[in-house]
């Protein structure tokens, strides 16, 4: 009888296991697969990619990429999307995560292939530097302001949003004024 | 005869003095004039400072392996200029194998080297000639015909895209481009001449300099422009055109807009010597503005127009040479910005003062100017230049008009490629107009004399000793570390004087340039399927799991170097430990529902057997009662 008893009380808790999970992990293994879960504990960045001045010059678009599927009607390819931030992070790193998640394309020139040994941000959304006149490309801003530096040299902090932006006059358009003064 | 001496040095020094106080009158005093042998030493220092930039040896090559990977780049372009123009020996031949195959593999892509960015093929083009290579065979199509930067990248440029796609920077260097060997223009092709020079001049500003965009002149932008206008400064030709910036219709020559440019340059020099672009004093600036005054021949240590409190270019360009020999983009230290470091030396600073340096050098020497890549001048052409610009500056208001036409006659009887070297022409024009002398009529009157330029000998290649040696010390199993190695061989190897063992040592290097762009294909491959496959990670599951081991074992099977080229493979490993536990998971509740199951099975046997015991117990008893 007690015999019984026992083996039933094992079922029990069998069944509780099972109905509660049978996700079992350790440490390293939870961190590496919830490196990127946000809780209100974790460091996290902000990033969006817009195009909206193409919108603007819209006839100097090279005309093979004069379709939404390239500049979306409201000229987000990726609304503010918030990221884990892990030590280290440069303003690349999260640029290339959120490309990835988001199996959006980008290409890049490595930072030992220009002479700024930064990485160079050629194209995103198969748009790139002149497709939309002579002074097009992408520039970035964190927390509004345009750093003058490569963006893998730009180390993030907790709270930052980074807006890559496409512009199609060095800037100027989208208020980069370091880059305006002089020539405004 | 010690009299007429004793007069004769008299003379002599009476004339020197002359000279030098006439000197003093006429030139600003300068605080330093360099030397060749110093211009010789800010050289040197910058190519060691890169070679141990580069982790290459003093006595090793600058364009190492490493280097060379970067052929084709901005970073790995620049610096073979500025050793190709000071003859300086390095790797050229390792260069010129490597930038062939990635021309030719560029190639292959429908936007060829870039789809907007004229400059790539001017860049690479003006490489290759400073290697001693020949930009119009540069490596071959498929079906074998040769690629032509310069037809694809200046003249022919407009056929796919236009020139000045990217801004007034394609005109620029596209015209330098085409003038560094004075390449002739093919009937039927796309652009002419004039049309390059007219969109960069249409482009000039008010105050006479030129900008990337806007209305305020840019050093840089303006001192290239001069760069590819200088082989024109002399020609009487006028061009007519409406100016971009305001729609007025000009009428100029390229000397008027030249000379405008200088005086703009002029006031923007700083009282350092230097120059500031973008709002920051910076050593690329003045390199550009340098480069500018030697391809006019201006003598650029002693010319007025650029001296500022005694500071010549050089003085303001030597600011930002560093203690290591490199030299420093900017001297503001600006505290968000990593890259502005006070004293650390960056590439893009010593690689522009390295062919700046080139440049003065040149000029020291009598030498072609930077960009023009043509064999030096004979000797008999450059006696026949400096007579007749020496003639020129003795020109008084007494000279007849009788000799200025003589003067005139010497100068269009050289070949018109070689009249930009009489860098004093300028001063006969102008005497020749007072006089209402018809130049042009002079000119088309005179016959050109060529001149006999001297004969390259041919150089025979041997595939020696240490070339075989480094074939049969290639390691096995290669890496794409090899890549470079075994190009350059292979291209020694189709240059050399046959020898026996020729064919063998080709299928051996064949088949390790084959192996190894295999491995780079694996390399591209994988690093496309972790992007197509693994991402959103949210979405991953079970059925992953064939792609991500899939892709765990390739990696596996590549080398240490090789793996270091697969991105972000921590991806990779977060996906592979995240399917892996699903997996565990489902092993983990099937092996729990079976203990379940034969738990239960168990227990219901257990019970069943007890019943069937207790009710044997029961018949047992009631056939005791019966019994009694």
């Amino acid at each position: 009888m007690k015999k019984d008893f026992l083996a039933i009380g094992l079922i029990v808790l069998i069944i509780a296991v099972l109905i509660n999970g049978t996700h079992i992990q350790s440490v390293d293994e939870y961190y590496l697969t919830h490196i990127d879960d946000i809780t209100t504990e974790t460091d996290t960045v902000f990033v969006s990619i817009r195009c909206d001045t193409i919108l603007e010059n819209y006839e100097d678009l090279s005309s093979e990429l004069q379709s939404k599927e390239f500049v979306p009607t409201d000229g987000v390819i990726l609304a503010k999307t918030e990221y884990v931030l892990r030590p280290g992070d440069t303003v690349f790193d999260i640029l290339d995560r959120s490309v990835r998640y988001n199996k959006i394309h980008m290409e890049y020139q490595g930072a030992n292939a220009n002479s700024f040994g930064s990485i160079y941000i050629k194209g995103i959304n198969h748009l790139y530097e002149f497709s939309c006149g002579p002074l097009s490309g992408w520039t970035y801003k964190v927390n509004g302001v345009f750093p003058n530096y490569g963006c893998s040299k730009y180390t993030l902090k907790d709270g930052d949003v980074i807006e890559w932006v496409y512009t199609c006059d060095l800037g100027r358009d989208v208020g980069n004024r370091w880059m305006g003064e002089k020539a405004s | 005869m010690k009299k007429t001496k004793q007069i004769l040095c008299g003379l002599i020094s009476i004339i020197l003095l002359f000279t030098i106080i006439m000197q003093a009158v006429c030139a600003q005093p300068v605080k330093h004039l360099y030397s060749e042998q110093e211009i010789l030493k800010v050289a040197e220092d910058i190519i060691n400072w890169k070679k141990s930039d580069n982790k290459s040896s003093v006595n090793g090559y600058l364009l190492n392996d490493a280097f060379l990977e970067l052929a084709g780049t901005t970073a790995g372009d620049w610096f073979p200029i500025g050793l190709g123009r000071f003859a300086y020996q390095d790797d050229e031949e390792g260069y010129l194998a490597v930038i062939k195959e990635a021309v030719q593999k560029r190639y292959g892509q429908a936007e060829k080297l870039s789809a907007a960015k004229a400059t790539e093929w001017h860049r690479i083009s003006l490489s290759v000639l400073a290697m001693g290579g020949d930009p119009t065979h540069c490596g071959t199509y498929k079906d074998g015909n040769s690629i032509n930067l310069i037809a694809d990248g200046t003249y022919n440029r407009g056929k796919t895209a236009p020139l000045g796609k990217q801004g007034i920077n394609g005109w620029i260097w596209g015209l330098i481009a085409l003038d560094s060997m004075r390449y002739e223009i093919p009937k039927g092709s796309f652009y002419s001449r004039d049309d390059i020079i007219t969109e960069i001049i249409k482009r000039q500003l008010s105050d006479g300099g030129f900008a990337l965009s806007g209305k305020v002149s840019d050093p840089d932008v303006t001192a290239m422009a001069i760069q590819a206008l200088s082989p024109y400064y002399n020609a009487e030709k006028s061009y007519t055109y409406n100016q971009k910036s305001d729609n007025k219709q000009m009428q100029k020559s390229v000397r008027n807009i030249i000379d405008e440019a200088l005086v703009c340059l002029s006031k923007m020099q700083l009282a350092d010597g230097d120059f500031a672009s973008w709002g920051t004093q910076n050593a690329e600036s003045t390199a550009q503005v340098i480069v500018a005054i030697c391809s006019l021949g201006i003598d650029v240590q002693q010319d007025n127009r650029f001296i500022k409190n005694g500071n010549t270019l050089l003085d303001g360009i030597m600011k930002y040479r560093m203690k290591d020999g490199g030299f420093i983009h900017s001297l503001a230290y600006q505290a968000d910005n990593p890259t502005s470091l006070p004293n650390k030396s960056n590439s893009m600073a010593s690689e522009q003062v390295l062919y700046t340096m080139a440049a003065v050098w040149r000029q020291q020497n009598g030498m072609r100017i930077l960009y023009d890549f043509r064999a030096e001048q004979s000797t008999a052409l450059r006696k026949r230049i400096s007579n007749l610009k020496s003639k020129i500056s003795s020109i008084t208001n007494k000279t007849s008009k009788s000799d200025i036409e003589k003067l005139l006659k010497d100068y269009y009887s050289l070949s018109e490629s070689e009249r930009n070297y009489v860098f004093n022409y300028v001063k006969l024009s102008d005497v020749a107009k007072g006089l209402e002398i018809n130049i042009l009529q002079l000119a088309n009157k005179t016959a050109v004399i060529p001149d006999k330029g001297e004969e390259d000998g041919y150089l025979p290649v041997y595939f020696i000793l240490s070339d075989r040696i480094a074939v049969s010390s290639l390691p096995k199993p290669l890496t794409t570390k090899q890549y470079v190695e075994v190009v350059k061989l292979l291209t020694k190897l189709e240059q050399s004087e046959n020898f026996d063992e020729k064919e063998t040592y080709r299928q051996i290097l064949l088949n390790a340039k084959n192996d190894i762009l295999a491995i780079q294909n694996e390399i591209d491959s994988i690093n496309a399927q972790v992007k197509n496959k693994l991402y959103p990670f949210d979405k991953i599951s079970l059925k992953d799991k064939a792609v991500v081991d899939d892709i765990v074992n390739r990696y596996k099977k590549l080398s240490e170097y090789d793996g270091q080229k697969i991105e972000r493979y921590e991806d990779v490993l977060k996906t592979k430990t995240k399917v892996d536990n699903y997996l565990r998971a489902v092993i983990i509740t099937v092996v729990l529902i079976l203990v379940v199951s034969i738990l239960l099975i168990l227990v219901a046997l257990h019970i069943r057997k007890r019943r069937t015991k207790k009710r044997h117990e029961m018949e047992q008893l009631e056939k005791l009662y019966e019994d009694e």
